[in-house]
């Protein structure tokens, strides 16, 4: 009875894990623009990773092994939006026309209020 | 349509030239450089005695050169297909194709101590491929270099200086917080990996090639959040040169003498240890130290030579104050 209800409960996570990756591939092939598109990939790595990885964690029982799955979350989290980052970063520097596509914030409230 | 093509051809237009958005600055020093070596060629071939000179020389070997290369390639493809004509036929039974892997796997763990089969395939059955390998990575390091190293002896000019620099500040992101903090927190568990995996070749799927590819990235990693400057104290072209010589030099005597002593049928002296230790495998380990090291540095001045053409300081730091306010003066 206890493996039959720990396989379901990994069954249905894994299942959700995989339906995170599914949306951020239908994301990253659908959406035109780089950041749009950046959105779409950050599903699967912050909440794709964490289910997929949780299911698996569950499935594996205690042992050293989850210490091993638990730091492969920590490092794909510190790591993924670190490039991320620098990868809008670049994007915003480096495009003429960055002002068609987004709207960009002033940081001084009161320079542009009600315009834009 | 036909002229333009055919104008294009001639390179005397581009047709795309008002879409791209590129432009060529003039660099009058090197501009200055170029018309001085023309004007000495030319002033060289226009001596009456020179040119007729240069020509019988060359018209001599030329043909040599041809008939020698003829030559060669014939006898090369007349050995390859000698040798495919000796290989068994499409569908027939290859007696020697097993052979040689039923010994790997039979009496691997026994003749190398290693555990992992494929680290003591690369670094003891054949090892001389492995050397092949990083002298191989040797040399791309060796070619990049020669294409884009920029120093004194290149022609370096004082506008290039000003460009690397004003590269090197401008695309710094060493004062970033958040690649900093990254940095900080991630450099340490990556090079304590990278040196897991190094070690940890003969027992565990790794070795030097990735174990050397996690400790360079580790390096990029630190040169791109702590700046150029940083890695500059540790890593120049000096230590890079003399990492990678004693590595290659290293490697060459342990597996030559290991080859002398195997070819004259005498013992090895050095002991394999327990299958399963660390320290085990003979002479893998420290061969694993070696590639590892190559490896490492061929990553690392890849990125630093693409970079900014040089692996270290070789720009004039000192000089840049100065033309900085002389370039901004110019071009507003």
């Amino acid at each position: 009875m206890g493996e039959w209800i720990r396989f379901w409960i990994v069954a249905v996570i894994l299942t959700a894990g995989i339906l995170c990756f599914v949306l951020e591939t239908v994301g990253i092939f659908r959406f035109g623009y780089v950041l749009n598109r950046m959105h779409a990939a950050g599903i699967g790595d912050t909440m794709g990773l964490l289910l997929i990885v949780l299911s698996l964690m569950i499935a594996s029982g205690w042992s050293f092994d989850t210490g091993k799955l638990l730091l492969l979350i920590i490092f794909m989290w510190l790591t993924s939006p670190t490039s991320t980052h620098f990868l809008s970063m670049v994007e915003i520097n480096t495009n003429p026309d960055i002002g068609s596509h987004v709207r960009k914030m002033r940081t001084d409230p009161d320079q542009d209020r009600g315009s834009v | 349509m036909k002229e333009t093509f055919r104008s294009w051809i001639n390179g005397e237009t581009d047709p795309i030239e008002e879409l791209l958005d590129s432009w060529e600055e003039s660099d009058p020093d090197r501009e200055e450089r170029k018309s001085l070596s023309k004007e000495r060629i030319r002033t060289f071939m226009e001596q009456p005695g020179e040119l007729s000179a240069v020509r019988q020389i060359r018209n001599r070997y030329t043909r040599i050169y041809y008939i020698v290369a003829v030559l060669s390639c014939i006898f090369l493809s007349v050995v390859l297909l000698y040798t495919v004509s000796l290989m068994p036929g499409l569908g027939k039974v290859n007696p020697r194709a097993t052979e040689v892997s039923d010994r790997y796997i039979e009496k691997g763990v026994e003749e190398t101590g290693a555990v992992n089969a494929v680290a003591g395939m690369i670094l003891d059955y054949r090892a001389f491929d492995t050397l092949g390998e990083s002298h191989v990575l040797f040399t791309a390091l060796i070619c990049v270099m020669i294409l884009l190293r920029i120093d004194r002896k290149n022609q370096r000019t004082g506008y290039e200086d000003y460009y690397t620099i004003r590269n090197d500040i401008y695309y710094d992101l060493s004062g970033d917080p958040i690649l900093r903090t990254m940095g900080r927190a991630l450099l340490p568990c990556i090079l304590i990996y990278g040196i897991y995996i190094l070690l940890n070749g003969q027992n565990s799927p790794g070795g030097g090639f990735s174990g050397g590819a996690v400790i360079g990235a580790g390096l990029i990693l630190f040169s791109a959040a702590f700046g150029m400057k940083a890695a500059d104290r540790f890593l120049n072209m000096k230590t890079c040169s003399v990492i990678t010589f004693v590595s290659l030099a290293f490697y060459s005597f342990a597996k030559g003498y290991v080859f002398f002593i195997g070819a004259n049928g005498l013992e090895n002296p050095i002991p394999k240890g327990t299958p399963g230790a660390i320290f085990s495998g003979g002479m893998i380990l420290p061969l694993d130290i070696a590639v590892g090291c190559v490896v490492s540095i061929t990553m690392f001045g890849f990125y630093s030579l693409f970079r900014r053409g040089s692996i270290g300081m070789d720009v004039n730091y000192d000089s840049f104050s100065k033309k900085e306010r002389k370039a901004g003066g110019e071009e507003t």
